[in-house]
C-alpha cells in the first residue's frame, strides 16, 4: 500500500496516468454523447477541418473525427489484448524456466532466443499475408501477442531465477509443494509489480506493432484502426495533397498513448527500483 | 602525541527522496592516535556505517554534512575542495576497506589495472613497470601468489582472496588511518582469522598506523580493538578500553548489550542472555532526552526530558547522567 | 586445444546456435504462409485450375511454370501437370514441397517473380539489397554509438542537461518509427521541399558509380537516414542512461571513489560496464530495428528490400515475399552473430565462463 502512495507522489506517474486516462476517455465518451458515423460519406474527399467536421474528411468523404475515435478504440483494444497475451505467455515461460533452472530452463531459453532473433515483423508479414478475410482485430491482437512475448520472457526469467534460492521458496519445496503451487504462491507474488510494468510496456508495443502492420496494408480486414488510417492516407496520397488532417491526428494519438505508457513505466521503475533513485 | 584523526562534534544527515532529513550521526567526537585500534560497535542502523562514510571528508549524496569538524594531522577536511580531498586524503591518508568487499572490485578490470588506476590517480607520473613490481612485492607479502592474482579478473578469485586483494589495494599508499567496515561479515571462520591476521601484520610492519573497525559482532572487537566506542541512535554512549566496556560496562545500553551477547567464555556461561525489547528511535524526528530511555531498564522520568551529555565516569566516557 | 581458447569455444558455440536458428527460420519461412486460409499456394492452385476463368492464358502459363519449378504439383511422365476432375492440379505433399524448397534455396534458387515474370527473385533481391544495406548498416551503427554516448552523458551530468534531455529522448523513442518518417516526409519533403520525399535517386538516372548518381543518391539519403537515426538514438539513450545510473550506484564505483580514483577513470568504468548489457540489448533488438528501418524504406519508397516486400505484398507476389523475408532473416542473423562475437571479446566474464572457471 505504501508503495502505491509513493507512486502517487511521483510527478511522472501522475502525468502519464492523466495522459493515458485522457485518451481512454476520448475513446469512450464521444461515441456515447455524439453521433459519430465512421462509415458513411458526409462530404467531399479530403475536406479540411471545419466547424461541422472537426478533423475534415478522408479520401472517401467520411468524417475524419469519427474515423479517428473508432480507430482509437480499435487500437486500444488490440494493444491491451496483445499486451495481455504477450505478458501472459512471456511470464509463464519466464517464471517456469527461471524457477526450474537446468535443462528445462536451457530449452526454454533457446526457444525464446529463437523467437527473439527471427524478426517478428517478418513473422507477422508471413502470417498476416496468408489470412485475408479472417483478419479481425482480435486475431491480429492474438498474433501480435504471440510474437512479441520474447522480451518479457527473458526479463521475467531473470527475476524468477534470482528468487529461486530464497528461503520461503526452499521451505515450500521441502514441505512438498509441487512446482505450480510454488510458482503461483511463492514466486509470482513477488514479481507482481515487475509483471505489471512489463504489461504496460507490452501494451505499448502492441499498439505500435499493430500500427506498423496496418500501415503495411496487413491490418484488420473490415475494421479501422489508427494504423489503418495512416495506411489509407498514404495510399491515397494525402501526404502529397497536403491533407495533414488525414494522418497527423492518428500519428499524434499513437505517440501520446505510447509516450504516456512509457512515462508511467519509468516512474514505476523509479519507485520500485531504489537504485535508480537519485 | 598529536592524534592522527580528530572528529569534533560531527553531525551527518540523509536527505530522502521526499525531502525528509534523517540525522544519522548526531554529535560524535573522538580522537584516534597512532597505533590505536578503535572499534565501533552497535546494532544495525545505529549510524556506525554512516559515521565512517563521512569520516573521510567524502560525502556521497544522499548523505550530507550538517556540522562539526574533521581533522587529519591537524588539517581540517571540512571545507576542503573535492579535488584536494580526492588527491591527498582518500586512499592516501585515510583509506576504507568497504563492507561487501566482495562486490567492490570492478568485474571487467584485472586486479593490477585497478591498483594501477588508484596509484595513477594520486601520482599521475608513476611508471607502469615500477608500479607492477611494487604490487608484486606487496601482494607476495600477503601470502598471495602475486603474479596469478594480479593478472586475474575478480570473478576468477575466491571470496577470501578477494577480501585480501581489497585490503591490499586499500593499503597500497600506506594510509595513516584504515577504516574497516564489517571486514569479516560473509566470511567463513578460517578466512575471518586470516583477514584479522593480515590486518595485524599490516599494523605491525608499519604499513598502516591506526585502524577503526566497525562491526556489530562484539566477539570480533574483543580480539582486534584496544578501545571500543558503543554507538546508539547516532551517538556514542560509552567509550573506553576493552576491559572497561566489555567486562565492566556502565551505560545501561552497553550493559544490556553485553548481557545479550552469548559467550562461551569462562565466567560468562553462567549468565542468562538478556533480551532488549523495542527498537531504536526514528531519527527523522527531533529527539528530546535520552535516546535509549524507551528501552532502558533503569530509566527514570528525567531521562525522557533531559538531554544526556557525555561525561567521564570510572575512567571512560559515558553518556548517562545516572549511570554508576 | 579448446581449453586455452575460451573465446574460440564461445564463438563456435554461438555459430552452432545460429546455424540451428537459420534452419528454424527457413522452416518458419516456408510453413507460416501456408497456415492461413487464404494462403498464396492455394490461391495459385485455384487460378491454375482454370476455375476462376479470369486469367489470361499467359498468366496461367506463368503460374504453371512456378508450380512446376517448385515441385508443388504432381507431374506425369511427360512433365505435364496432373489434374483432377475439375481441372485443378494435384498438389504434392507438404513435405515434398518443403524438401524441394530447401534444396532449391540452398542452391540460391529462389524462383521467379510472378508479377515480373520471368525476372528471378534473386535478381530482385540483388537489386534491392545494396540499397537496404547502405541505408541501414551505417544508420544503425552511428545511431547506436551516439545514442549511448548521449545516454551516458545524461546519467553522469544529471542536473539541467538530464532534465531537458530525458523527457525529450523518451518522447522521441515513444514516437512510432514510421511516424518520424511520415513527419519528416511531410515537413521537409513536401511542405518545405528541402529534400526529396520519395525514391532513392532522381528519375532518369541509372544506378552507376558515377559522381552524378552518387550525388543524387546522397540527397535522397538524408531523410530516410534521419528517420531511422533519431529513433535509434532516442531508444539507446534512454536505455544507456538507466544502465549508467545503475552502474554509478554500484559497490565498485563507491569503492573506487573512496580510494580517490579520478572521476574520468570512474566514468570509463561506468561506460565500459554499462555498454555490455547495451550490446546484448542491441543483439536482441536488431530484429526490431531492422523491421522499423524496413518500414521507413516503405514510407520513402526507397528502392530497398522493404519496398520490394511491400509491392510484393500488395500484388500477392508470393515468391518475392518469401525470398525477401528469408534474406532479411539471414541478414539479421549475421548481424546478431557479429554482435555476439564482439561481446565475447569485450566481456571478460564470458571468456572465463566458457573456460569453466569459477
Amino acid at each position: 500500500m505504501k508503495i502505491f502512495l509513493s507512486l502517487l507522489k511521483s510527478p511522472g506517474f501522475i502525468f502519464g496516468m492523466l495522459l493515458f486516462l485522457g485518451t481512454i476517455l476520448l475513446a469512450l465518451i464521444p461515441p456515447l454523447t455524439m453521433h459519430l458515423d465512421h462509415q458513411t460519406r458526409v462530404g467531399l474527399p479530403f475536406m479540411p477541418p471545419s466547424g461541422k467536421h472537426w478533423l475534415g474528411t478522408d479520401q472517401m468523404g467520411v468524417d475524419m473525427f469519427a474515423l479517428l475515435i473508432q480507430g482509437l478504440r480499435a487500437s486500444l483494444y488490440v494493444g491491451f489484448l496483445a499486451g495481455t497475451v504477450a505478458t501472459f505467455i512471456g511470464t509463464l515461460i519466464g517464471v517456469y524456466g527461471g524457477y526450474k533452472g537446468g535443462l528445462i530452463d536451457d530449452i526454454l531459453t533457446v526457444g525464446t532466443n529463437l523467437f527473439l532473433v527471427i524478426p517478428s515483423l517478418i513473422v507477422l508479414i508471413l502470417l498476416s499475408g496468408s489470412i485475408e478475410e479472417g483478419r479481425s482485430l482480435t486475431l491480429i491482437a492474438i498474433i501480435i501477442g504471440c510474437t512479441t512475448w520474447t522480451w518479457t520472457a527473458r526479463a521475467v526469467r531473470a527475476q524468477s531465477a534470482s528468487l529461486r534460492g530464497r528461503d520461503h521458496v526452499n521451505l515450500a519445496r521441502i514441505n512438498g509443494y509441487g512446482t505450480f503451487g510454488i510458482v503461483f504462491m511463492q514466486i509470482l507474488p513477488y514479481l507482481l509489480s515487475y509483471v505489471f510494468m512489463v504489461f504496460i510496456l507490452q501494451t505499448a508495443a502492441g499498439i505500435l506493432t499493430e500500427a506498423s502492420i496496418s500501415m503495411l496494408g496487413l491490418g484488420p480486414y473490415d475494421s479501422i484502426s489508427l494504423g489503418k488510417i495512416l495506411n489509407e492516407a498514404m495510399k491515397n496520397e494525402a501526404l502529397t495533397d497536403g491533407a495533414w488532417w488525414a494522418f497527423a491526428p492518428a500519428m499524434v494519438l499513437i505517440t501520446v498513448i505510447v509516450f504516456a505508457l512509457y512515462v508511467i513505466n519509468t516512474s514505476m521503475e523509479g519507485v520500485f527500483n531504489p537504485r535508480l533513485r537519485k | 602525541m598529536a592524534p592522527v584523526l580528530e572528529v569534533i562534534d560531527l553531525r551527518l544527515h540523509y536527505l530522502t527522496r521526499i525531502g525528509e532529513k534523517i540525522q544519522a550521526v548526531d554529535g560524535v567526537s573522538f580522537e584516534l592516535k597512532v597505533g590505536q585500534i578503535l572499534g565501533v560497535a552497535g546494532e544495525s542502523g545505529c549510524g556506525k556505517s554512516t559515521l565512517v562514510n563521512g569520516c573521510m571528508g567524502l560525502n556521497l549524496p544522499p548523505l550530507f554534512h550538517t556540522s562539526g569538524d574533521l581533522r587529519v594531522d591537524g588539517q581540517s577536511l571540512v571545507g576542503m575542495s573535492v579535488e584536494q580531498n580526492r588527491r591527498e586524503i582518500l586512499g592516501k591518508r585515510i583509506s576504507m576497506i568497504p563492507q561487501g568487499a566482495l562486490n567492490s572490485l570492478n568485474p571487467t578490470r584485472k586486479v593490477r589495472d585497478l591498483a594501477f588506476d588508484m596509484i595513477r590517480s594520486h601520482d599521475g607520473a608513476a611508471d607502469k613497470k615500477e608500479i607492477y613490481e611494487w604490487l608484486r612485492e606487496r601482494f607476495d607479502k600477503f601470502g598471495l601468489n602475486a603474479d596469478q592474482v594480479l593478472n586475474s579478473f575478480p570473478v576468477q578469485l575466491p571470496a577470501g582472496m578477494k577480501q585480501r586483494v581489497v585490503i591490499g589495494i586499500s593499503t597500497l599508499l600506506n594510509p595513516k588511518v584504515v577504516i574497516a567496515d564489517e571486514p569479516t561479515s560473509a566470511l567463513d571462520v578460517s578466512t575471518q582469522k586470516a583477514v584479522i591476521q593480515l590486518l595485524f601484520n599490516l599494523m605491525d610492519s608499519g604499513i598502516i598506523s591506526s585502524m577503526i573497525v566497525i562491526t556489530h559482532e562484539l566477539p570480533l572487537l574483543r580480539h582486534v580493538a584496544d578501545t571500543i566506542a558503543v554507538m546508539y541512535a547516532g551517538e556514542f554512549v560509552e567509550v573506553g578500553s576493552i576491559e572497561q566496556v566489555i567486562y565492566d560496562p556502565r551505560h545501561p545500553y552497553t550493559q544490556t548489550l553485553m548481557g545479550a551477547m552469548l559467550s562461551a567464555e569462562p565466567g560468562q556461561k553462567a549468565r542468562k542472555p538478556v533480551f532488549i525489547e523495542g527498537a531504536p528511535p526514528d531519527l527523522k524526528n527531533k529527539i528530546i532526552g535520552c535516546r535509549f530511555a524507551e528501552r532502558c531498564p533503569q530509566a527514570r522520568a528525567e531521562c525522557r526530558t533531559h538531554q544526556q551529555a557525555i561525561r567521564v565516569l570510572a575512567e571512560r566516557q559515558v553518556r548517562c547522567d545516572y549511570a554508576q | 586445444m579448446f581449453q586455452n581458447h575460451p573465446t574460440l569455444t564461445h564463438i563456435l558455440g554461438r555459430a552452432g546456435w545460429y546455424v540451428l536458428t537459420f534452419f528454424v527460420a527457413v522452416t518458419v519461412n516456408f510453413f507460416l504462409p501456408r497456415l492461413g486460409s487464404s494462403n498464396p499456394i492455394d490461391i495459385l492452385m485455384a487460378k491454375a485450375g482454370g476455375s476462376s476463368g479470369m486469367d489470361t492464358k499467359a498468366a496461367r502459363e506463368k503460374e504453371e511454370a512456378y508450380l512446376k519449378e517448385f515441385g508443388l504439383v504432381q507431374l506425369d511422365r511427360t512433365g505435364n501437370v496432373l489434374r483432377d476432375g475439375s481441372g485443378k492440379p494435384l498438389p504434392t505433399s507438404d513435405w515434398t514441397q518443403f524438401a524441394s524448397y530447401l534444396s532449391l534455396s540452398l542452391k540460391g534458387e529462389l524462383g521467379s517473380s510472378i508479377i515480373q515474370y520471368p525476372k528471378k527473385v534473386s535478381e530482385v533481391i540483388k537489386r534491392s539489397l545494396p540499397w537496404t544495406l547502405s541505408l541501414q548498416v551505417p544508420t544503425i551503427l552511428i545511431g547506436w554509438i551516439i545514442g549511448n554516448i548521449l545516454g551516458a552523458l545524461a546519467a553522469y551530468k544529471r542536473g539541467a542537461f538530464d532534465k531537458l534531455f530525458y523527457p525529450l529522448a523518451l518522447l522521441v523513442s515513444a514516437v512510432p518509427p514510421f511516424c518520424v518518417g511520415i513527419l519528416l516526409v511531410y515537413v521537409f519533403g513536401i511542405s518545405l521541399e528541402w529534400f526529396p520525399a520519395m525514391g532513392g535517386y532522381d528519375d532518369g538516372l541509372v544506378p552507376a558509380l558515377s559522381w552524378t548518381f552518387l550525388q543524387s543518391a546522397s540527397y535522397y539519403y538524408v531523410l530516410p537516414f534521419l528517420s531511422i537515426f533519431l529513433i535509434i538514438v532516442g531508444g539507446q539513450a534512454i536505455g544507456m542512461r538507466s544502465m549508467c545510473i545503475y552502474e554509478l550506484g554500484a559497490d565498485y564505483v563507491r569503492y573506487a571513489k573512496f580510494l580517490g580514483v579520478r572521476e574520468s577513470k570512474i566514468l570509463q568504468y561506468m561506460f565500459r560496464n554499462a555498454m555490455l548489457p547495451q550490446l546484448t540489448g542491441l543483439a536482441l533488438s536488431l530484429g526490431v530495428m531492422v523491421g522499423g528501418a524496413l518500414i521507413t524504406e516503405m514510407i520513402f519508397s526507397y528502392p530497398g528490400l522493404g519496398m520490394a516486400v511491400l509491392s510484393a505484398i500488395q500484388s500477392n507476389d508470393y515468391p518475392v515475399i518469401q525470398g525477401c523475408t528469408l534474406l532479411i532473416t539471414i541478414c539479421v542473423l549475421i548481424a546478431n552473430f557479429s554482435v555476439d562475437i564482439l561481446i565475447g571479446f569485450l566481456d571478460p566474464r564470458i571468456r572465463t565462463q566458457s573456460a569453466g572457471a569459477r
